[in-house]
């Protein structure tokens, strides 16, 4: 493995389904003990992202390497340290949840039976039942069980608490958090629920229409978008022009509200020079900020 | 004494301040209140990131910023200790705390078109604890 590659890396990737664009040049590597959430809208291209990763979908240019091994020929070897829960998990429907558990483990080498006990009673999982029988919430839970047991090096969950009742996702946020405690592992979690992308993401990739649109440490997006509060005694601006790195602007009167990305300090201390006013910076939250990026 | 990480601390994820000065923030807050003392053990980096529910690159950052601001100290081996207030700085450098807060003080009252005099018996009450 080349030693400058990290676990998880991405070149000028692209896929398009017939005459439509999913990914276009998308480009970003992981680090290891990094948990990044992969945020965007539906029909963004995360799937098509995980799927191309995983070698499950062919690119139609660029490459992408997980653990030093390209996408589209992962040795055994290296797909026994990735673990993978896919949006609509399937799994043999006329086993049981004990014998679903011991058929994947025969695949791996590093199978944590004792993880395997503790999820099943973390989850309520009852391990007699046939899994067709599963709710699709129970078996999104076997399917996290599944991906987590081999305890792999790359984790790479599609929208996994997505089923899950708040009680069950707090579990899952709870188990990964352990799994990525020793700060070797490198996980990519796709979701829609932004307050547990801030809860247990270390960085953040937007995709917005197939492109990557942002991919920072969390605190580094944060302290980049940033809600500006004007107040002045003359009246404000109907708008803004000339001013750099405003995505959104609403005035008129002696009072505005606007968001800015880039360097917040510098664009606050010229408004509040150039228009005589108060300027108070306020923090967003990752929802505001992701709604403000797609505007 | 080693606390106890979920107890004591708290994270509010959406509230839009990051999650790492949050847990900073309450570090401080609980060693002015009396309820942290110096030479208290902070909880494991990982038993705050699952006792909350956060990262624990998270915790590292809160825990590596308040050492470098002489909150806390690395104990190889045991943790993060908290330390005895830094009264052995000269007092110019302690007066360096409080500055950015008188600062703004100073500019809203301008705002406000204040006097001197009011902002002094304004700031009268909060200095009541300290000595002459």
């Amino acid at each position: 493995m080349n030693a400058a590659c990290q676990p998880v890396e991405v070149r000028h990737l692209s896929k398009s389904f017939g005459t439509k664009p999913a990914l276009t040049d998308v480009t970003l590597s992981l680090a290891p003990g990094t948990v990044t959430g992969l945020l965007g809208r539906n029909g963004a291209g995360k799937t098509t992202l995980i799927k191309c990763l995983l070698g499950l979908l062919r690119p139609g240019a660029g490459e992408s390497r997980v653990l030093g091994e390209r996408s589209g020929d992962l040795s055994p070897g290296v797909k026994a340290r990735i673990g993978y829960v896919p949006q609509e998990p399937v799994i043999y429907p006329w086993m049981r949840v004990r014998q679903g558990i011991a058929y994947q483990g025969a695949f791996y080498e590093t199978w944590d039976v004792g993880l395997t006990e503790d999820l099943l009673k973390t989850f309520e999982l009852d391990p007699r039942q046939r899994i067709g029988a599963l709710s699709v919430g129970q078996l999104q839970k076997l399917a996290i069980l599944l991906a987590l047991a081999c305890r792999p090096e790359v984790l790479l969950l599609d929208e996994p608490v997505a089923a899950l009742d708040p009680e069950g996702r707090r579990h899952f946020l709870r188990v990964l958090l352990d799994l990525v405690a020793d700060g070797t592992r490198t996980v990519l979690l796709s979701t829609h629920i932004t307050s547990d992308v801030e809860r247990v993401c270390s960085h953040v990739a937007i995709l917005k229409d197939g492109k990557l649109l942002q991919m920072a440490e969390m605190d580094e997006l944060r302290g980049s978008v940033k809600e500006l509060r004007l107040a002045a005694s003359r009246p404000l601006p109907e708008a803004l022009p000339g001013v750099p790195g405003v995505l959104s602007y609403r005035g008129g009167g002696s009072s505005a509200v606007l968001t800015v990305q880039g360097d917040v300090p510098a664009v606050a201390a010229r408004l509040q020079r150039e228009l005589a006013a108060e300027v108070t910076v306020m923090d967003l939250s990752l929802e505001d900020v992701f709604l403000e990026l797609h505007r | 004494m080693t606390l106890a990480a979920e107890r004591l601390l708290r994270v509010f994820p959406s509230s839009g301040v990051p999650i790492y000065r949050q847990l900073m923030d309450q570090v401080r807050a609980l060693l002015l209140s009396g309820q942290v003392r110096p030479g208290d053990m902070l909880p494991s980096v990982r038993a705050v990131a699952l006792g909350l529910e956060v990262n624990p690159m998270t915790v590292s950052k809160a825990y590596s910023l308040l050492e470098a601001e002489g909150v806390v100290e690395r104990v190889r081996g045991t943790g993060m200790r908290v330390c005895p207030p830094r009264s052995g700085l000269p007092a110019r450098d302690r007066v360096a705390g409080v500055r950015p807060l008188l600062e703004q003080v100073g500019a809203k009252a301008q705002q406000l078109a204040l006097t001197r005099r009011q902002v002094r018996e304004a700031l009268e009450p909060y200095l009541k604890g300290l000595t002459e």
